[in-house]
């Protein structure tokens, strides 16, 4: 048996750059056999993590993203996005406090948040100067809320 | 994402549709924004046309409950659904906003 074919693309992190890695993770949606309502979870999950680094990763100067994916026999997608930017560990960042009321509420630190109620064993690793950050979709746990 | 104002007698009601994402969130904000300059204080946004909604959606409601609350006013959601109804509960925001299963109710409620 060979393993599930490995698809690539890869843009500048740019906010322009969004809509072609959410098509292009849309064809992996499909041949995984994904409901529409997991796929707009997909791009949610994509979305804070590619916006992340579109404004961070090489803030001041600019650089390349690239994602990854693979349909895995389950019915899953094994996802992978990789930059040469900053080091950033989306697994060491503090998780946003959910208790505070509406005047105390910080605007900010959902994103990263949402992505790790959203995917399943997401990992990072600092490989060559760059961050890998790797995860399963669609999630096993049922979606909370 | 499209946003329709309506002007109600207590406030201006917004029905918002499509995809609130990084690239049109600042859009909601800034028509919040305008009417919040012309005196309104209570906005109720009707988002049973919404379809998604990512973090930055997320923080341009949070950033116009907070501006409308410091001015005695409030952001009143409605029609609530689907992938963003589960985004306002995981992040816990779905207590800090009046909400409403529908524009009538939230109407009814001023």
């Amino acid at each position: 048996m060979t393993d599930p074919p490995l698809r690539r693309l890869t843009l500048p992190a740019s906010l322009e750059s969004l809509q072609a890695f959410l098509d292009f993770a849309h064809a992996g949606a499909e041949a995984a056999g994904l409901t529409a309502e997991d796929r707009d979870r997909l791009d949610l999950v994509l979305e804070e993590l590619l916006v992340n680094i579109a404004r961070y990763a090489y803030h001041p100067g600019t650089g390349d993203v690239e994602m990854a994916y693979m349909v895995e026999p389950a019915g899953k997608l094994r996802l992978e996005i990789s930059d040469k930017g900053s080091i950033f560990n989306p697994l060491e960042k503090e998780g946003p406090d959910l208790s505070s009321t509406l005047e105390d509420r910080a605007i900010g630190g959902l994103g990263i948040f949402l992505v790790r109620e959203l995917v399943d064993s997401l990992t990072y690793r600092r490989e060559n100067d760059r961050n890998l950050v790797s995860f399963r979709f669609p999630s096993t746990e049922p979606p909370p809320g | 994402m499209t946003i329709e104002p309506i002007q109600l007698d207590k406030a201006v009601l917004l029905k918002v549709t499509g995809r609130m994402d990084a690239e049109s969130a600042p859009d909601f904000e800034q028509a919040c924004e305008r009417w919040i300059t012309q005196g309104v204080h209570n906005l109720i946004a009707d988002l049973s046309g919404l379809q998604y909604v990512s973090s930055m959606g997320l923080r341009s409601f949070l950033s116009v409950a907070q501006r409308l609350k410091a001015q005695s006013g409030s952001l009143v959601l409605c029609g609530l659904q689907g992938l963003p109804r589960q985004v306002f509960e995981m992040t816990k925001l779905i207590g800090l906003f009046p909400v409403y299963q529908s524009s009538d109710e939230a109407i009814g409620k001023l």
